[in-house]
Formats: structure tokens, sequence, C-alpha cells
């Protein structure tokens, strides 16, 4: 560990949370909570149709309904805000991919339903919303592109009209000897996987709320998001004002999982409104907006090949992976999605020779964007599924295939097939683990009404990307992240991070890593974020990165303070710094513990410059430091589910969950378990209940909650969780992401079990979620 | 800021404190007691009555405040999630939330602790199906549900116990 001089007491300790009284007692304060007064609120009118063209609107009964303030069509809106358009700005090389632009209000044409058309400001919501239904649209309902297979064939109506076809984003890929791989083994495995469009599916929507200040010229924003730099930074950017103009709020967010991780049209519209009305604008969407018209994710269809030796040694992996991506690419990235999950597919293996082609498919439906884990939960199911199928064909030991193809601990640093280096990582030991934990005495049952199998899904989370890695997929940001940690006189400390939490723990998990730097409670340190006012400039929480890097950030400027009060006690003690350690918020003598001088005073000498330290040095405890770590760390888990098939109803229950995690060093067991238990609820949802669902016109089916369904308290299983901790070699404090993993495995673990309870069916297990229907055909052998 | 239609005044208890207000009838009980008296804790996650994220106590029975108008509160007593903490100590129910680690983002918590209220004040068990299947009319997406469960069942357990 990276803690010269203390020893860990918080980092590693079930710390309870700080975030907690606030929340329990109501106090928190989400977006939907600010008051403001003379706010006008915003309503959209959003299309029905999945492709249609605007014959008119009438906008003259809206404009004259009770309470209504302003009514916005395109023309209007595009005076305040040009459409988004992502633009490739990084100096790292990356795929072509087709820049698309996103209106703010729909322009001649619908691209899905929900899509928004027309804007209303209202003295409150209901008004705005009686406004919006008082607007008429004559629509001429055009030909869909639904199916993202059919999408791709000529001739496919275009969502996009100036481009040749529907395609986003194609890219190949190839290394190692693939032909050689497929021409010489002994069986391969080829099966096409379904994989259901998902949600993220916070229980708090979208939503901001903007004051605009003509004073000071300030536009100051409460918004529901990851990532409060880069929404001001984009916002300063369509109003055309100077970013130091924009602040915004996100102190308490309700649950993000990806999804906030975005910009989006209508935050951006009530912004503007803000600044043009010169009233406080607020729009929180409802639930229906958010499920038809914020962002869904990982709808895939995947052609996998396995290329294997008898004794099961794998020699190739092929994928074909189209995505359908909706109508425009998630902003302010660029399409992602596919090609993550053609990153994940080699897991913890050794492959040799892997080729795939990813295909990104604009279709007549809302767009995806980033969900827990992006393309990983896909990459690990097809993988996974292959795994299972393949030992199964060679009659051999499905757990021993897996052992045997396996990266061993003593080849880490290992460098895979696609470049990425894996640091570290004890995938053997959980695989092996995970099976003894899944062991008992009770005859797995293939026959009679209920059958009951067990399933195993091992892979590799990719962690804490940096800055080659994000700006390959979108905007030009940083891998980095920054903390200030300050002093203060009375010797409490603050710290300040350039990132936010959405539930992760933020506040209580940093000031655990600055208390043991600085030889603290947790209780005299408190962690600021969420407010661009307050934090320095970071960049966003995602991707499994705020442990690793903005932890690595508090480690750094913590030693920073820690240093300098040790040279100013060294000056007024008259003992070597190295002597010398914190201690209970004293500073004490390193060797017995003996205390020397309180540290308030140590503290205040330096801030008024009374400690003696060289007259060039700041009279201040405060440091900024920043920390990119390698380019992507790696944690890797085991998971394994045992589930019980109705052979009647289809309806698959899992009856047991075990997960071996392996995230180098635990910043807080509580927290971590918590995100674990939590990210395999969504992953059960992903493999059994949840999906988007399109008919065949492009209209969507999912419109509420009784239709699209996220697991219940009596749907998820209490998961059984062990750890291993191999921290990583490469990052300060060994830390490694883990905040995804939890919802990457459980579509692979219980669709692998699912197969195993039905194995004397030869089931084809290929689509997720695994309905009660869906079940039902594979027994009846109707799958497809 | 005026709503169109009818009004209608209602009278009635919330948190143990007498409110007389004119309310569009209209309005949602949800949207009246958080706009109007500017109670927040009570959260909106979907306005349709499945997220359980609006849960309050009604003449002793949860209700979801999204399903239910302001006017029907009329005569009622009713209990928020503001009324759970006496003297900014924390209820039993929400230092076990807080001991277990029953929340990450905090969104839902109101419900689930209202939810948890009304099976509490009923003399539930704290046989864990029991309590899953009571709490599967509220929607939480970080936690999985399993330190929920748990919070809870030590406060039926060491309500049962107290009883006894």
């Amino acid at each position: 560990m990276d803690r010269p001089g203390t020893t860990a007491k918080f980092v590693g300790a079930r710390v309870r949370r700080v975030e907690d009284p606030r929340l329990l007692t109501g106090r928190a304060t989400f977006v939907d909570d600010v008051r403001m007064p003379n706010a006008l609120a915003l309503a959209f009118v959003r299309s029905p149709y999945a492709h249609a063209r605007i014959v008119s609107i009438e906008t003259e009964a809206a404009r004259s309904a009770p309470g209504v303030r302003a009514v916005l069509t395109s023309p209007e809106v595009e005076k305040l805000i040009p459409p988004l358009r992502m633009e490739h700005r990084s100096s790292f090389p990356a795929p072509p991919c087709r820049s698309v632009e996103w209106p703010v209000l729909a322009r001649g044409k619908a691209r899905f339903v929900g899509e928004a058309v027309v804007a209303v400001v209202a003295a409150d919501r209901a008004l705005a919303e009686d406004g919006a239904a008082a607007v008429e649209i004559e629509w001429e309902e055009l030909e869909p592109a639904v199916d993202p297979e059919r999408a791709r064939e000529s001739g496919a109506p275009l969502v996009h009209e100036e481009w040749p076809d529907n395609v986003f984003q194609k890219v190949e890929f190839a290394a190692g000897d693939i032909e050689a791989a497929f021409s010489g083994a002994d069986l391969v495995v080829s099966e096409r996987f379904r994989t259901g469009r998902h949600m993220a599916l916070p229980m708090e929507g979208r939503g901001i709320v903007a004051s605009f200040d003509p004073a000071s010229g300030m536009l100051t924003v409460w918004a529901s998001t990851q990532m409060p730099h880069v929404l001001r930074a984009e916002i300063a950017r369509v109003l055309g004002c100077a970013e130091n103009s924009v602040r915004v709020i996100a102190t308490d967010v309700g649950g993000g999982f990806g999804l906030k991780s975005h910009v989006f049209p209508e935050e951006l519209l009530a912004a503007a409104l803000a600044r043009e009305l010169g009233r406080p604008v607020e729009w929180i969407e409802d639930r229906r907006e958010h499920l038809i018209a914020s962002q869904h994710a990982k709808d895939q269809i995947v052609r996998g090949e396995l290329a294997v030796a008898r004794d099961g040694t794998i020699l190739g992996l092929r994928a074909h992976i189209t995505c359908d991506i909706g109508a425009y690419t998630e902003y302010p990235w660029r399409t992602f999605e596919a090609n993550v999950t053609a990153m994940a597919m080699p897991g913890p293996y050794k492959i040799p020779a892997y080729a795939y082609t990813t295909v990104s498919v604009a279709t007549n439906k809302c767009s995806i964007g980033a969900y827990r884990g992006v393309g990983q939960p896909i990459g690990v199911f097809v993988m996974e599924r292959l795994i299972d199928i393949a030992a199964g064909r060679l009659g051999i030991d499905r757990v021993a295939m897996r052992l045997d193809n396996m990266i061993p601990r003593h080849e880490h640093p290992y460098t895979t097939i696609t470049g990425d280096q894996i640091e570290s990582g004890s995938h053997r030991e959980c695989l092996q683990k995970a099976v003894a934990m899944m062991a008992d005495d009770r005859p797995l049952q293939a026959s009679g009404a209920v059958r009951r199998g067990v399933g195993f899904a091992s892979y590799i989370e990719m962690t804490a990307p940096s800055a080659m890695v994000w700006q390959t997929l979108g905007p030009p940001g940083s891998g980095s992240e920054p903390a200030m940690v300050r002093m203060e006189t009375d010797g409490s400390v603050t710290v300040a991070l350039g990132t936010n939490s959405q539930g992760q723990s933020h506040e209580t998990v940093f000031a655990q890593v600055a208390a043991d730097v600085l030889g603290l409670d947790p209780a005299n340190v408190r962690v600021i974020q969420g407010d661009t006012a307050a934090t320095p400039r970071g960049w966003f929480a995602g991707g499994s990165r705020v442990a690793v890097v903005s932890g690595g950030a508090v480690i750094r400027a913590a030693q920073k303070v820690r240093d300098k009060i040790l040279r100013a006690a060294s000056r007024m003690t008259e003992l070597p710094a190295a002597e010398l350690d914190i201690r209970g918020g004293a500073i004490c003598r390193a060797s017995d513990g003996a205390p020397l001088a309180e540290l308030r005073d140590i503290a205040e000498a330096v801030w008024i410059g009374r400690a003696g330290l060289p007259t060039e040095e700041d009279q201040s405890l405060e440091f900024i430091a920043r920390y990119e770590p390698p380019p992507m760390t790696h944690s890797n888990a085991c998971h394994a589910a045992e589930v019980e098939v109705d052979m009647d109803t289809g309806i698959v229950k899992v009856v047991r969950y075990a997960v071996v995690e392996d995230c180098g060093t635990i910043l807080n067991p509580m927290i971590v378990d918590g995100q674990i238990q939590g990210g395999v609820a969504q992953g059960v949802g992903s493999a059994l209940y949840e999906e988007v669902v399109y008919d065949e016109n492009g209209q969507i089916l999912t419109g509420t909650l009784m239709d699209y369904m996220p697991p219940t308290a009596p749907d998820v299983p209490r998961v059984e969780i062990a750890h291993i901790e191999t921290p990583s070699p490469f990052t300060v404090g060994g830390i490694k992401g883990m905040g995804e993993g939890g919802a990457i495995a459980p579509p692979a673990a219980i669709a692998n079990a699912v197969a195993d309870a039905l194995r004397d069916l030869s089931p084809r297990v290929t689509q997720i979620p695994l309905t009660p229907e869906r079940v039902l055909a594979i027994i009846e052998g109707k799958s497809r | 800021m005026s709503t169109p239609g009818f009004h209608q005044r209602i009278r009635f208890s919330i948190n143990g404190r007498i409110v007389e207000r004119e309310v569009p009838v209209r309005q949602t009980l949800a949207d009246f007691i958080r706009d109007a008296l500017g109670l927040t804790a009570t959260r909106l996650g979907c306005e349709h009555g499945v997220c359980g994220a609006c849960t309050v106590i009604v003449d002793g029975a949860s209700v979801r405040a999204c399903l239910m108008l302001a006017v029907q509160a009329d005569g009622a007593e009713v209990r928020t999630v503001e009324g759970l903490a006496q003297d900014d100590e924390l209820s039993p129910l929400q230092k076990a939330f807080l001991d277990h680690h029953a929340l990450q983002c905090g969104f839902c918590t109101s419900g689930f602790l209202m939810t948890a209220t009304d099976l509490a004040a009923h003399g539930a068990g704290s046989n864990e199906t029991e309590i899953r299947e009571a709490l599967s009319g509220n929607l939480c997406r970080c936690t999985g549900y399993a330190n929920l469960v748990d919070a809870i069942a030590a406060v039926l357990k060491e309500q049962a116990a107290k009883r006894e």
C-alpha cells in the first residue's frame, strides 16, 4: 500500500455511511426537491410514431392555455440551441463513426416514439401538460426501420436520410491465425445469441432546475447527473457562454447506473430557457418519459464461434455483433456498446486467435447508451455459454475446461489478444472457491416437474479506463480525476472530489481513505462533491473508475498535506520528520506513539506562517492532486447460480447465488458487498425479467413499470459473497474498480444454470431475458 | 400558482399537525404534500402506483400518495417520513436501515420506511419470505433488497421480543 508512515485503520473497515442520516430523514436534496420561487415547468409533446413526417404543428390553443408562458417548436428552439452533434475531437485514433445531428426538438420528422417535438413552458407541470395536450400535430407516417438486421438490408427505410444506409459504425478486428485455429479445431461451436433491450432505470428519473441571474451572468443548474463538470462544459458550449459562468450542482442523485453519464437535449433546453425567459425553469421527467425516451441499453445480436481442441483447449474465437443503437448515438459519446462487448468476450481466458466484427445500426427506436457494465454482460453471456456448450459436446467438465484455459496467476501482467494488459488477478481461485461454495449433497434434479441446475460464469471487469480509452469512445476527456485535500486551522479536513456519487457512498469511503493517510478519524473528514463551484474540475462517475481514480487522487493530495504537517511539526518539535507520525489527530513520536503536539496547533501555525517552514512555501495546507491510473485496471470474479425451472410454467427461480470477487484493495467491505448484491439484482432482472419491447411498427409496448419489470424483493436471491484480495501492482493503493461487476455475470451464470437444469433436452439457451414463454419454447424444442 | 378547475377545502392531520387548505380537486396527495406543504421526503418514482417511493400512512394503512387525490385525505391522519424521527432521534427502523446498509442512493428509502412502518405496526413476524412479500410493492434499484430485508427483520424481531 502506498501509505507511508501509517497503519491502515479505516480502509478495509465496515464504516457506516455518513450519507444516511439525511437520506433517512428525508432531508436530502434531490433535483425535484429544489424549490425556486417563480419557477416555470417544462413539459414536452412527444412523437406517437416511430418514424413520421411532421406536416404541421398547431400551437395556438396551447399558447393561450392557462398558465402557459411559452410554446416552442424546432425553429424557435434552434435559435437558442443548435442540434447536438458528436464530432471526434480526440488526438487518439478511433474507428470512424458516423456523426449525426440530434435536434433538441424533432425537425421535419420524428425518429422514435417519444422523441420530443414541442416544448411547453408553464407556471407548473400540470399546466404545462395541459398546454402540451392542446398542441395538435399533423403527421404523415413513414415506414420505420425496426429490426436491426433488416435495417441493414438495401432498400430499408433510412433513419437519417442523408446516409446511404443505417450503419453508424462498423469495426473489424483480427489477431492471431484465426483461419488455422478454426480449420484445425476438433470442435467448432457456433451459436446466435440475442439479448434484450434493457434499461438502467434509476429510481429517480432525469431532471434539471436552471436559474439565471442576469446581474452576475451566472447560470446555476441543479441536475440529476453523473457528470456535473461535463454537463457544465456542454451547457456553456451550446449556450455560447463562458464555462466559468455556469455552475452545476448534483449533490444527491437518485441512482444513475450509466444512464446519467449522458447529456440530454431536454436538460440543455431547460438551461437555455432559464436564460431566455429570465425565470427559473425546471424539467422533472415522469416515468413514462423515462421509459420511452431517456436511454435504453444492451440490445445486441451476437453470432459467437469458439474453436476448441478435443481436450478443451480454446484455439480461437470469432464474433459478429449487431447492435441496435436506436435513432441517435448517446451524447456526448460515440457509440461503444458493441465494441465493449467485443473487448469483454475473451475474459479471463487465453485466446490465441480472435476476430470480430461489430456493426452498430440505426433504427427508429430510443437511443441506447451506457448502463452498468455497458457491453460486458453480453460479452460474458456469449463467451460463458459457448464454453458450456463446448464442454457438453466434448464430454468434459465445464469447470475443468475453464480452469485449463484461464490465465494463471503467475502469468500476470498478461497481455490479451486484444492488447489489454491484465495487471493481476485470481481467475482460477475465484472459480474454485465458487465451485466449493455451491457444492452440496442434494442431487441436481434433471427430471420431473421442477428441475434444478447450476451455472458458473467467470469474467474480467474492465475498470478505470484512461484518457486514451475514453477519447476513442467520445469527448476529449481525461482518465484522471482530481481531489483537493485541505486541513483547516482546527485540524479538521475537507476533501473535494471531481466526481459525484449516485449512491456509491463516496462521502464515507473517501473520508476513510483520507483519514488513514492523515492519522485521523473519518468523522473529522468532510467530503464535498457534486458542485462545480466547490470542487476541482473533474470528469465523471462511471466505468467503475471512482474508487481507483478519485481514490488515488485523495491519497496523493492527503500525502502532501501529511508531509507538510510533519515538516512543520519537525521544526516545532525539533525532531526529524521521519520520526514523527499523526495518530488520533495528534502529532506523536512514531517509535512509541508518545504525543508531542496537537494537530490543530501545527495546522494553525502553518496557515498563519508561524510554522518555521521556508518562506517560499505557501502558508497553506491545501493541495490538489490528480491521478490517472495505467491504461485500464481489471477486477475479476466468478458468479454461480442455482436455479429451479418449472417445466409446466417455464418460470425460473434463482434459489442460490454466489459471488467470489477480487477487486484488489477493499476500501469498505460493507459498501463493496452492497454494490455486489445490488449489481446482481440488476443482472437477475436482465437475465429473467427486464425487456424493452417494440412491436413491428416501432411502437413501444413497455411504457409503464407494469410492462418493464425490474425485480422486486421476492425475485432477488441473497448473494453469498467471498473475497480474494489481489491488489493491483500498478495503482495507488492497489485499488481496482468494482461498481459494475455484480451486474456483469448474472445473465451468463443464470443462463448456464437453466441449460444445466434442462441438459437432457439438449436445450438451446441463447436469448435473454429467459421469460417463461422463452423457457417453455426451449423445453418444447422450439427455441430459435 | 393557479391551477384551473375545481378547488375544495380540506382539513387533515399530517404528522400530528392539523392542516387546512384549499386544494385543486385534481391534485394528487403526493403533489400536495411535496409542493403545497413542502414535505419533500415523500418521493415520486413512477406516479403510476408501481414503485412505492411515495408510500405514506393514511389512517394507519400504507397508501401510494401518487394514486390518491389530496381531497380524499380530508379528515384523515397522514404520516410521512418527516414524522418518523423524534427530536432528531432516528426511529428504530431508520436506525436499522443505517446499521444494515439498507440504502445506497436513498431515493426509494422513504417508501420502504413507510411500508416497513405499516408492517411493524401490524405486528408482522420476522420471517424473511413474508417480509420480502410485504416489500414486493416497493422498487429499489441499488441494494438488491437483502440489507433492507435484514434491517426490517431486526426491528420486527426486537419488537416481538419486547411484546413477550
